[in-house]
């Protein structure tokens, strides 16, 4: 529900979305009468996925909540992100043609998760993930696959990935925002986002 | 595996609720509206709440009733979605059989509704329905799985015991006691059809 130059960040989601995909299914935990409320207002297509347990569960468990009801391909985003519309509607296009597509981005986290990169025939492709080293470019936080892929996670969706490496990469042009520092640099990136 | 879609009626399944307009006829659509927004809060239990506005209600004759009732709009998605599936579609509803007739007609699938009798004119309240009663009685039929939808308090008894339960806004926001019931939140008619077909 964060603000970011005037509108919330669910809503610069929901718009970027809608033009590509058939349907938006939001998880909702903590304090979910305002997303509720704002969706009532804002985003009345949008399938809100009530879990209760959000106390208990981490985003892993909440994405395979959100895939409820979903067969076929489903784009499994983060709802702190910023992303630019040419390259979501890049991203969606690429997974369209394989079946498992990991977003990635350049490093700009202070707690980022690393990726690591090869150059394949058919493009790059991650072929693991890391806390511990850092990398030219992170998890975006970001995957289009089967409706399935995050079935019995239980740790975070970058561990849940690495059981299917190597997976074709897309990188995204996105800003992630989870401190107050990213609010600064999201903001800059909003404007300029918007200015075009 | 067989499911069931159970839905409720007024401001679920019509567009309008279906009391006020009624009410509308003894010029006390503002009144009833009121008791029919502190009854879906909770405040009231929905059977007191039912029999006091037939006491009121039951005044306009029958006839007269369903000719309103014949013309509140049905959302045009979910009527189509029962249309194509009417075998499997249950209209689970607190009003009243002699009312809602035309409705149900329209509908064209089976309904669980509260009961009432009209002798010589006068409406007598025979039955008011639990709703959770009315799914495990839809679920005996042989259903493995019962998709409920409502936005009421009255709602909760159905949306508790089913295996998928949708609070839907689609004429207003759902009350936060159906909310808490619901596995999901939807306020567009055409979204919540995507995602019954879905489930």
């Amino acid at each position: 529900m964060l603000e970011i130059e005037g509108r919330t960040l669910l809503t610069r989601l929901v718009n970027a979305l809608r033009p590509h995909v058939p349907r938006i299914h939001v998880v909702v935990g903590y304090r979910e009468e305002l997303i509720i409320e704002h969706c009532a207002l804002h985003h009345r297509d949008v399938i809100l996925v009530r879990n209760p347990d959000f106390r208990t569960t981490n985003t892993a468990q909440s994405m395979r909540m959100g895939a409820t009801g979903v067969s076929g391909k489903v784009l499994f985003l983060d709802g702190d992100l910023l992303i630019a519309d040419e390259s979501l509607g890049g991203f969606i296009q690429r997974a369209a043609t394989v079946p498992m597509l990991v977003g990635i981005a350049p490093t700009r986290s202070e707690q980022a998760v690393c990726v690591d990169l090869d150059d394949h025939a058919d493009g790059v492709r991650v072929t693991g993930f890391t806390r511990s080293e850092s990398k030219p470019y992170e998890w975006a936080n970001v995957v289009a696959g089967p409706a399935s892929i995050l079935d019995q996670a239980t740790g975070y969706v970058f561990e849940k990935l690495s059981t299917y490496l190597p997976v074709p990469a897309c990188e995204l042009d996105l800003r992630e925002v989870d401190t107050p520092a990213d609010l600064e640099f999201a903001t800059a990136f909003a404007a300029s986002l918007d200015a075009t | 595996m067989k499911s069931a879609y159970c839905f409720d009626l007024d401001g679920t399944l019509t567009s309008i609720e279906i009391l006020p307009c009624i009410a509308s006829e003894l010029g006390v659509a503002e009144e009833i509206a009121t008791l029919t927004r502190v009854t879906m809060s909770g405040l009231i239990s929905f059977e007191e709440s039912m029999r006091l506005r037939c006491l009121i209600l039951g005044q306009v004759p029958v006839q007269r009733v369903h000719e309103i009732v014949d013309t509140i709009p049905l959302d045009p998605f979910l009527a189509d979605f029962i249309a194509e599936r009417s075998d499997d579609c249950f209209v689970v509803t607190g009003n009243l059989d002699v009312w809602i007739e035309p409705l149900v007609r329209r509908l064209g699938c089976r309904t669980y509704s509260s009961r009432a009798a009209l002798e010589a004119g006068k409406l007598t309240v025979e039955h008011v329905l639990d709703k959770g009663v009315a799914i495990g009685e839809i679920r005996a039929l042989g259903y493995d799985r019962i998709l409920a939808v409502g936005d009421g308090a009255n709602d909760v008894p159905m949306l508790r015991r089913a295996d998928a339960a949708v609070a839907f806004g689609g004429v207003h926001s759902p009350m936060p006691t159906a909310i808490k019931e619901s596995h999901f939140v939807v306020h567009d008619g055409n979204s919540l059809c995507k995602l019954l077909t879905a489930l």
